[in-house]
């Protein structure tokens, strides 16, 4: 039973997979498309965080979690992967550090250089990144592939 | 080189005052570089085409002093200045449309700036009016006690916490309150009292008289809802009890919040209103709204498009509270 705890304390990946939902119900530019692909190559346990309505992508999705619940779970995980979301901030607050899968937001404001920040190039960042996102549209095109994602979770999170 | 944009707010004085006004900006020994006039009439005319009118934008060709006439949204006179404010220039110097500036006036005030100064005030006289100004500080904590300091002759500079009527200002450094009344009773004495809580002087300063030429048609006196006075002082006066207090209002996301809590500790002072007390305590936004009106000032993001930020968003934080 220790044994069995000890392991998936090692080996759990938290993700935090949506950014706030727009109020127009477009997609919101900065949520990864590829989450499916990315869960599919990850070969250990996986919880999701978010909130009510958001699409579940593993059998342990947790929802509405309080900061404290979301402490706990942050300190026991191996990392986590999130879009530009609460999570990046959370955890780098924590100082447990994770992977941020960028599009058109910029890494070097919202972002934390402890955090492994994943864009694919500048150029598909919107120019001005303090409107609202009701006003860009969802281009799955800007993101990481999967792939990268999970060569680059093993190399800094081994 | 000046970057001066000369900004009017009207309503009711299109055949009154406003021709005065716009008159004495153009017999200005120095000229703005333009000039806004941002039209708050109930009933608005178009008056471009008017005879009187078009020749005076026609000598603003010649002058070589740009123009624009804004309709406006009827918010009150602090919503324009708002606009103003943010139109990109360097200086916004500000005149009531029944005030009449002496042709030295901009020359003058302008003379007073350097990147220590915020706003620059002249005289603002209203014959017969002529109270003793001599022993007037310009403090806050004097407004209700002595006669503000601009109501008399100016015979040498002085700095003062707090400006009125009309003057020159640094633009883009501190916002118009927007959360006043349609009367913005006390907007510019909040503005320039805003500057002098960032850091920058607030001069008067001789040499640069207007002729306030109080009309009682027209401007914020054409409105008579005395409940809409009332509340602008309310919050004129929150606003002062809190001048020994940083405000910070987090009016933004929990990730923000986070952010936000590595910069609280270097805040002295702060006194917090918040969206999420869990993470960042303190008190509620609706408890901002209420006591100090509009808390569009304490928007990061607002701020960090105003600033073209690209600098983190803890910097951001940095920049306006620290």
């Amino acid at each position: 039973m220790l044994l069995e705890k000890c392991i998936y304390k090692i080996y759990m990946i938290i993700i935090s997979p949506y950014s706030k939902a727009l109020r127009n119900g477009k997609i919101n530019p900065k949520n990864y498309p590829y989450w499916k692909e990315l869960i599919a190559l990850i070969k250990e346990p996986i919880i999701q965080i978010g909130i009510e309505g958001e699409e579940q992508l593993v059998p342990d999705f947790r929802k509405n979690l309080s900061l404290t619940e979301l402490e706990m779970l942050v300190d026991e995980c191996r990392t986590w992967i999130s879009c530009d979301s609460f999570l990046q901030h959370f955890g780098w607050d924590r100082k447990k550090y994770g992977i941020v899968l960028w599009s058109v937001s910029d890494p070097l404001i919202f972002g934390h250089p402890e955090n492994i920040n994943l864009l694919k190039d500048r150029s598909n960042l919107v120019q001005n990144q303090f409107l609202w996102w009701e006003f860009t549209d969802h281009d799955p095109n800007k993101f990481f592939n999967p792939s990268l994602v999970l060569e680059c979770l093993n190399a800094n999170f081994p | 080189m000046s970057n001066i944009l000369c900004s009017i707010s009207t309503r009711g004085r299109y055949d009154t005052t406003l021709p005065l006004a716009l008159q004495a900006i153009l017999n200005q020994t120095k000229l703005p570089n333009k000039l806004i006039i941002f039209d708050d009439n109930d009933e608005p005319r178009d008056v471009r085409g008017e005879l009187f009118y078009d020749y005076f934008f026609k000598i603003c060709d010649i002058k070589g002093v740009k123009w624009e006439w804004v309709y406006a949204e009827k918010k009150g006179q602090h919503h324009n200045h708002e606009k103003a404010n943010m139109a990109g220039f360097e200086w916004v110097w500000r005149i009531d449309d029944d005030c009449i500036p002496e042709p030295n006036v901009l020359e003058n005030l302008y003379l007073y700036t350097n990147v220590n100064v915020g706003a620059v005030g002249g005289a603002i006289l209203t014959p017969p009016i002529n109270p003793d100004t001599s022993k007037c500080t310009g403090k806050i904590e004097n407004i209700d006690s002595e006669p503000n300091i601009q109501w008399s002759e100016i015979k040498k500079a002085k700095e003062v916490e707090h400006l009125h009527c009309s003057f020159l200002y640094r633009a883009g450094v501190h916002d118009y309150n927007l959360g006043l009344s349609r009367v913005a009773h006390r907007e510019e004495t909040l503005f320039t009292y805003g500057l002098y809580l960032k850091g920058y002087k607030s001069l008067v300063v001789p040499h640069a008289t207007s002729w306030h030429l109080k009309n009682p048609q027209g401007g914020i006196r054409a409105e008579t809802n005395k409940d809409m006075y009332h509340r602008d002082e309310l919050i004129f006066r929150n606003i002062l009890a809190y001048k020994n207090k940083k405000i910070v209002v987090l009016n933004c996301g929990m990730g923000d919040h986070i952010v936000f809590s590595h910069v609280l500790p270097e805040i002295k002072n702060a006194e917090v209103f918040t969206c999420f007390p869990e993470i960042v305590a303190g008190r509620s936004i609706s408890e901002a709204i209420s006591l100090f009106g509009g808390i569009d000032e304490w928007s990061i993001y607002k701020k960090m498009a105003q600033w073209k930020w690209t600098d983190s968003l803890e910097n951001a934080f940095r920049k306006m509270y620290i």
